[in-house]
């Protein structure tokens, strides 16, 4: 059965180089170039994954979440980007996206990615696991929510390998846990990332921006 | 060279009455034309000034300037008469705007090496002596607000000039750096591109550096400045990539300065993703770095065909010279896991002193 999905990327010629790629794997039913084709499309063809990109012409794929999340909660979000601003990318993750790769991402990388996002994984490439690393940074100042404003210990191993470039069955095998193990660690992270209210989170995405 | 440019109008054909003054101004404030009609009449009532400057415009739409002018003045001479002041106070008043409208002309300028006209500034002087002197004691409280008036005219439209000149040569010049950074980084890509069409390694390295560029220069230090750990190593993974043709995915949690250590680490970093281009056989090298208050380290790892690390001939001096004892140097550590078929992680560690 392959995975229903909707490519939404205001690059004409992008779309179709991820069509190309993905054909085999995947059945992508529509795409769109803009948050207001976006919307009205994915609601109507509710797909298992959207592929969106972090800048729309008409707003960022934040909007398109906003638009599409409240009636469509099963439809998962893959942001796919060249943009390096920590300030997007955590962005799109806290509008509910359920991971995020760069536009450099090798077909098969990406096939695994939207196969895993739909099976209700969280992705995170090398780049946003750096990100999240830096911003739940050890020793910074803890918010009213503990639990939700620190990483564990085996969250942060799990989130450098990552960025190691380390693929999650690797990671499993050095860390002596289950594939599935890794995953909920990495669901967890994201979890966090999503609902931390801690305003450092704000705050460094901000300064990361403006070095 | 900057001119006054004066209100230009023209007397309407469709809406008149007399002669299309009103209406033609009218148009040009866009305001409603009988409003204009009203104030003339109002002003006809002030000793005739009204009728005057009516006159007077009729003379100016036709393009007689020089006429037109000195109506307009005897008008506004009228007009204050009408108001109720003395011979004198008119008199000066009608020196200093003449004065005014003398050095606005000749396009006078306090700036340095700008010239002041002579004539007008003793128009406005002498205005100034006649109105302040025997104006009457009723304007000592207008005076200074003239004064200040007066200077407002002339400083005004100098500074205003500075001011809109300064905007847009830094406009001019942001303008210009945007396009020099353009033309030696993007338009030479996509140059080289074309060239390189056939060639997708190449093609792809290319852009790929461009990428790192543009992005560094968007969302980083700025082109040509390594200033930082994260900045520096970028650098170094690009020309890995364009030398050999391969990935490399840099990924990174903070930062540091880039002093003597840092650099010999990074040395070391591109040392070691030189050899994974060069021997794992890999597509794609992944990078991360991670400072922490503590520490600086770097992971360089690949998946390529790994390697026995008893098997290395003794004079390959890569791993041992450039990496392990270039770390230790720099007071840091150098650990190499390797495996064969598995790949290989180059783990490069350095204390970072409290600062």
């Amino acid at each position: 059965m392959k995975r229903r999905v909707v490519l939404v990327d205001d690059h004409e010629l992008f779309r179709a180089g991820v069509r190309g790629e993905l054909g085999e794997g995947v059945e992508i039913v529509g795409e769109a170039g803009s948050v207001a084709e976006a919307v009205p499309l994915i609601l109507e063809l509710d797909p298992e994954v959207v592929l969106l990109d972090v800048h729309l012409g008409d707003g960022g794929g934040e909007a398109v979440i906003a638009g599409v999340a409240p009636e469509r909660p099963g439809v998962k979000f893959l942001a796919l980007s060249v943009s390096d601003a920590a300030e997007d990318v955590i962005g799109v993750i806290r509008a509910g996206a359920r991971g995020y790769v760069t536009k450099t991402i090798s077909s098969g990388d990406l096939a695994d990615a939207v196969e895993r996002v739909a099976a209700g994984d969280a992705v995170f490439s090398p780049r946003l696991a750096g990100f999240v690393l830096d911003a739940f940074r050890e020793g910074a100042r803890v918010g009213d929510d503990a639990e939700l404003d620190v990483l564990t210990p085996r969250e942060r191993e799990v989130l450098q390998l990552i960025a190691r470039g380390y693929r999650y069955k690797e990671i499993a095998a050095r860390l002596h846990l289950s594939v599935k193990t890794v995953e909920s660690h990495v669901s967890s992270v994201l979890r966090k990332l999503q609902l931390s209210s801690r305003h450092e989170l704000t705050r460094w995405a901000h300064e990361r921006r403006l070095i | 060279m900057n001119t006054v440019s004066a209100l230009r109008f023209d007397a309407s054909k469709d809406d008149r009455i007399v002669a299309g003054v009103c209406g033609g101004l009218a148009a040009t404030l866009g305001v409603d034309a009988t409003l204009v009609r009203l104030v003339f009449a109002l002003l006809a009532l002030a000793g005739g000034a009204g009728i005057l400057l009516y006159l007077a415009l009729i003379v100016y739409t036709d393009g007689r300037v020089a006429i037109g002018a000195p109506l307009v003045a005897a008008a506004a001479a009228l007009l204050l008469l009408a108001l109720g002041l003395s011979v004198i106070a008119v008199l000066g008043v009608s020196l200093i705007v003449a004065g005014l409208a003398t050095i606005l002309v000749q396009g006078g300028s306090i700036r340095p090496g700008g010239s002041l006209p002579v004539l007008g500034i003793v128009l406005l002087v002498a205005g100034a002596v006649i109105f302040l002197g025997r104006g009457g004691v009723s304007f000592s409280l207008v005076a200074p607000g003239s004064l200040i008036g007066a200077l407002v005219l002339v400083i005004g439209p100098w500074v205003w000039q500075l001011v809109a000149e300064r905007t847009e040569r830094i406009r001019l010049e942001e303008r210009a750096e945007v396009a020099a950074r353009i033309h030696d980084s993007v338009l030479q890509t996509l140059a080289l591109v074309q060239r390189h069409a056939g060639d997708p390694t190449r093609v792809a390295a290319v852009a790929r550096r461009q990428e790192r560029e543009l992005r560094r220069w968007l969302y980083g230090g700025g082109f040509g400045s390594t200033a930082t750990l994260s900045d520096a190593l970028a650098e170094a993974a690009t020309d890995v990539e364009e030398l050999h043709g391969v990935r490399v995915e840099l990924a990174s949690a903070g930062d540091a300065p880039l002093d003597e250590s840092v650099a010999q680490l990074v040395l070391a970093a591109r040392e070691a993703m030189t050899n994974a281009a060069k021997f794992s056989g890999a597509d794609e090298i992944s990078v991360y770095e991670e400072t922490t208050d503590r520490s600086v380290s770097v992971f360089v790892r690949d998946r390529g065909v790994g390697f026995d690390r008893s098997a290395v001939p003794a004079d390959r001096r890569g791993l041992s010279e450039s990496i392990e004892a270039r770390m230790l140097r720099a007071g840091g550590a150098a650990a190499v896991t390797a495996v064969p078929g598995e790949g290989v992680e180059v783990e490069l560690t350095l204390p970072r002193r409290p600062s």
